[in-house]
């Protein structure tokens, strides 16, 4: 759900405020929201860690700890999106340890361009968002990849087929993740 | 660089990027056995309730798609083991008549492959089986197709396993014709980066034909002898001219399997001698 599309409230009888970020105040997040945002989070941490698993395995898999810190990401500022990034890293890296760190250092640097570019450039569009896990997920493979230490062979073919592949099926799911749940991740601001 | 607050954060989000990037780069320049260390730490401690729940995830997949072809399997090896059972005896009968002992049997322990969807899942793999059911490192990892890698770390409850695709990946191996040797190790081909094998090594005068099934010779102390590797696919020379090189098309694919076999090195528990009673002797597998 774009900005513009949140309703508006009326404080101290100063007539309707919007509570759409305008840039300016003290503001902060409602204690609503980031209950439902942990609820999102942890609905993704099941479908990582069991349900898909449960299901499918493969290459080209969606990567839903990936689009749990997206989310957060979106909704953190840059110095907190670095230290989600880091605990996202650290718990990859403990899970499939191909060289301990590669994927911590992947993962704040995205975090944290994730959130500054949403502060500075970025639409609250479902289309940008989109583009945002699309290439996210690819430029991620790409850097834990080279950091591993892989040959270039395995870089190139990560690059023009499976980074795009998992980069694609984790667009598409988050994409109907962000619509399905477009009121609780809405960004909400309270004055 | 303003927040959703409007409140300039450069000066509060700096440090903290620094700070993680210092952390992550700490980590990734740590030594193999301090890392090591912390990844099993961590994982026996605040990941435990993760792994556990991968494990449970890959039961249930095995339990919901592959019970057929788990029960087809099994009923296989059931007929192959009846047609054994004559070669098993004549076996131990020409081992008494020649004073040989008893064939020690390798121990071993099955294993669920939790697999993660990170581009690298394919050149380590994590395991549930772990020191509690007697794993430990340089254990060697199989499948029923071939080999599949080797015990890089044990912690209490989950391992790593290196498979054939790491780049540190090698093994002494041998044709089945039995005459030639070299070392296999990985091999990235093509521009789809396809991972493959490699045999080095083979001197020029030793041919290797086209379709030659590659084995595990033993030695060095890592591996057992006689684990299929793979297939040769083809042949070239090396370029400076001093050997022939041979790609493998490996049996096993790290990247597709839910299930391993972890050999567990022979221990004196492991076999039992004959008693003077006569029975037969007998492996104590777990």
């Amino acid at each position: 759900m774009g900005q513009a599309g949140l309703g508006g409230r009326t404080a101290q009888g100063r007539g309707p405020v919007s509570s759409v970020w305008t840039g300016e105040g003290p503001t902060r997040r409602r204690k609503s929201d980031r209950l439902r945002i942990s609820i999102v989070v942890v609905i993704l941490l099941l479908l990582e860690f069991y349900l898909r698993p449960s299901l499918i395995q493969g290459r080209g898999m969606p990567d839903f700890l990936l689009l749990a810190l997206w989310i957060l990401c979106l909704r953190l500022p840059p110095g907190w999106a670095a230290v989600v990034g880091l605990v996202v890293g650290a718990t990859i890296d403990i899970l499939s340890p191909a060289r301990f760190g590669a994927n911590m250092i992947a993962h704040v640097l995205l975090g944290f361009t994730a959130a500054w570019g949403r502060a500075v450039f970025f639409a609250d569009h479902v289309i940008v968002n989109a583009g945002l896990f699309f290439v996210g997920t690819w430029l991620r493979n790409i850097m834990v990849l080279a950091l591993s230490g892989a040959a270039l062979g395995t870089l190139t073919a990560e690059a023009l087929v499976w980074g795009p592949v998992q980069g694609l099926t984790t667009a598409l799911v988050g994409t109907v993740i962000v619509i399905l749940f477009r009121d609780w991740l809405a960004i909400r601001v309270e004055r | 660089m303003r927040d959703f607050g409007g409140r300039d954060s450069v000066g509060r989000d700096l440090p903290l990027l620094v700070a993680c990037l210092t952390v992550a780069l700490l980590c990734y320049a740590l030594p193999r056995t301090w890392s090591s260390a912390l990844v099993t730490g961590i994982r026996r401690t605040a990941l435990s309730p993760v792994v556990a729940l991968r494990a449970r995830a890959e039961r249930d997949r095995t339990s919901r798609f592959t019970l057929e072809a788990i029960e087809a399997a099994r009923d296989s090896l059931a007929l192959r083991l009846q047609g054994d059972s004559v070669l098993v005896h004549e076996n131990a009968e020409l081992r008494a008549l020649i004073g040989l002992g008893t064939r020690l049997r390798s121990r071993w322990v099955p294993a669920e492959v939790l697999h993660q969807v990170t581009p690298t899942d394919a050149r380590m793999l994590l395991m549930n089986a772990g020191r509690n059911v007697g794993v430990a490192v340089h254990d060697p990892v199989v499948t029923p197709e071939g080999l599949l890698g080797v015990i890089w770390e044990a912690g209490p409850r989950a391992s790593t396993v290196m498979s054939w695709r790491h780049p540190d990946f090698r093994v002494s191996a041998y044709t089945d014709s039995g005459s030639v040797l070299g070392i296999v190790g990985p091999l990235v081909v093509g521009s789809r980066g396809q991972a493959i094998l490699e045999l080095r090594g083979v001197a020029l005068r030793d041919t290797v034909p086209t379709g030659a099934t590659v084995f595990t010779t033993g030695l060095g102390g890592v591996y057992p002898r006689g684990i299929p590797i793979g297939r040769v696919i083809d042949a070239e020379i090396d370029p400076l001219g001093y050997e022939r090189l041979y790609r493998i098309a490996p049996f096993a694919n790290p990247g597709a399997i839910s299930h391993a076999i972890v050999l567990l090195a022979p221990s004196d528990s492991g076999w039992v001698k004959p008693d003077s009673a006569g029975a037969p002797p007998r492996a104590v597998d777990p």
